[in-house]
């Protein structure tokens, strides 16, 4: 299908959406959000020295379910057609530089109707409990926990444990290790959870838990993160040790901290952030070192500005400095 | 560029034209306030969702209502009411609204009567220093048990802030008093428009 056709179709199925969502049309509408979410981002790698751009315009949706006395549970689904103009490295999602997929990021159902001991059970693909990300959602954000390059996939097919007690808050989950596929490649899994404090609070610590094998290589992570946030100013971080065991490089020690500075306006349009990030390998040289700067701005509900640059101070013994700038503009609709 | 690339950007374009009532972050970022109705009603064993859309008319509603008032930007789009249940008993209801501060945007939980009255309130999110001030039940006396009417006779002729009687009672949180005021106003109010209807069927 060529991707006008992708575009039209996903313009009727928003349409067909609007439709249903009117009173009369019967009750799927009832409880129902649902966006055109739509971004074009600009990569400058300047150590790749390569300049690309990724397309994307999906549906954005969530529903709750309810009956006559009370809520069942919620879906949420995300679908985007997304297309790469020179980008490389190729992501897994994509088979060329300038390829153009369908791609599902979150689509789970988490039941919620369970008595107050019991937790919420979740299956589908969503992003794995882990780390910042938990209460940070990065979803179609130029900000990010690097969940990827961390534990080898954001998300995943599986289901999960999950509730808000009174005092803390918790999520466990069972994944297939497939990524974006909902089956276990050649054994793949990941076992994944976060335990923390309510994460609406000033103060949040949080402790995860990762055991997995995603792409032939098993990885273990034990990992704090917290935030505490003082008028407009937020500080936060996160910290996973870790190894990983590679098929024919055997195993390795891994840390990666990040430590994070944040400024929001006091009517929140504006979010300025800075981050230093520090990865290390037994396997490498040298520690790498990088500082992340960027902002949002959001001039209204519809339209977001947002732009980063990522710097690596120190220097590598093999390849460039790591040297990324980014920019973003996203319309909901 | 490319066809597919000018396609794209044109329907960018096009949807950037369109007024649209949506939220600006993406859904699966959404989190209901378990903890918090949890504390205002613990007796509850279940809770009702209805969804129900602020766009620009409700907007002017409001600033009709409440002259000098506005709705900021994130309280447009879909927005939830919860009923509080026990078993098949109406508890009351729960609302979440923000109000704009000096320390950001301040939200606050509202727990709220069948007769649409302030039951009790906690803060989702409030900065302020003076925080601890404002969880004190005498600050909270301020509000509890009065409905729209009521809290409206609170404000002073400016639309925006307390009359110098209620603000005696604020403990020296004076400016954190009109934030929960002209909060609690546009809470009990968007509610009685929005989901008047539904919560009359119940």
């Amino acid at each position: 299908m060529k991707p006008w056709l992708y575009i039209c179709s996903l313009l009727f199925i928003s349409f067909a959406l609007a439709l249903v969502s009117q009173p009369c049309y019967g009750n799927f509408g009832k409880n129902l959000r649902w966006s055109i979410d739509g971004s074009a981002r600009l990569n400058d790698n300047q150590a790749l020295d390569n300049t690309s751009a990724i397309y994307a315009l999906g549906i954005d949706t969530h529903k709750v379910f309810t009956h006559s006395t009370g809520d069942i549970g919620y879906g949420v689904g995300q679908v985007y057609f997304t297309k790469l103009a020179n980008h490389i490295p190729v992501p897994f999602l994509f088979s060329s530089k300038d390829d153009s997929e369908f791609i599902i990021r979150e689509a789970h159902l988490n039941y919620t109707a369970g008595p107050n001991w019991l937790p919420n059970v979740r299956v589908g693909h969503f992003t794995l409990p882990f780390g910042l990300e938990e209460s940070i959602d990065t979803n179609g954000r130029l900000l990010d926990y690097y969940h990827g390059k961390n534990l080898g996939t954001k998300l995943d097919w599986g289901l999960s444990f999950n509730k808000v007690l009174r005092q803390i808050e918790y999520n466990f989950s069972y994944t297939l290790g497939g990524k974006d596929q909902a089956k276990s490649l050649a054994g793949s899994y990941a076992l994944t959870g976060r335990i923390g404090s309510l994460s609406h609070l000033d103060f949040v610590l949080g402790l995860s838990f990762f055991d997995g094998k995603i792409d032939e290589v098993s990885r273990k992570r034990l990992a704090i993160d917290w935030q505490y946030y003082w008028g407009t100013w937020g500080i936060l971080g996160e910290l996973a040790l870790g190894e990983d065991n590679k098929q024919h490089q055997g195993r390795q020690k891994e840390k990666y901290s990040l430590v994070e500075l944040n400024k929001t306006s006091i009517n929140e349009q504006l979010k300025l952030y800075s981050q230093f990030i520090i990865r290390a390998r037994t396997d490498h040289a040298s520690t790498d070192k990088l500082v992340n700067i960027g902002f949002s701005y959001q001039f209204n509900n519809q339209l977001e500005l947002s732009m980063s640059g990522v710097k690596q101070i120190n220097s590598p013994v093999s390849g460039q400095k790591q040297q990324l700038a980014r920019v973003q503009i996203r319309v909901r609709y | 560029m490319t066809i597919h690339f000018r396609i794209l950007i044109l329907t960018l374009a096009m949807l950037l034209l369109l007024p649209g009532n949506v939220n600006a972050v993406a859904y699966c970022s959404l989190r209901d306030p378990v903890a918090q109705i949890a504390q205002l009603y613990p007796q509850k064993t279940n809770q009702l969702s209805i969804v129900k859309t602020v766009d620009d008319n409700i907007r002017a509603q409001v600033q009709i209502a409440l002259p000098s008032n506005d709705l900021h930007f994130s309280e447009l789009g879909r927005h939830t009411l919860y009923i509080a249940m026990k078993g098949q008993e109406v508890l009351g209801y729960v609302h979440v609204r923000s109000e704009q501060s000096d320390w950001g945007l301040v939200e606050i939980v509202w727990a709220i009567d069948k007769d649409l009255r302030i039951r009790d309130f906690v803060f989702q999110r409030c900065r302020s220093p003076k925080k601890k001030i404002a969880q004190h039940s005498n600050f909270k006396a301020i509000f509890i048990g009065k409905n729209y009417q009521e809290l409206k006779q609170q404000l002073s002729a400016d639309g925006i802030t307390a009359k110098p009687s209620v603000l005696s009672h604020a403990q020296g949180a004076a400016e954190l008093a009109n934030v929960v005021l002209r909060c609690a106003l546009k809470t009990l109010l968007l509610t009685e428009i929005l989901w008047g209807d539904e919560l009359e069927k119940l």
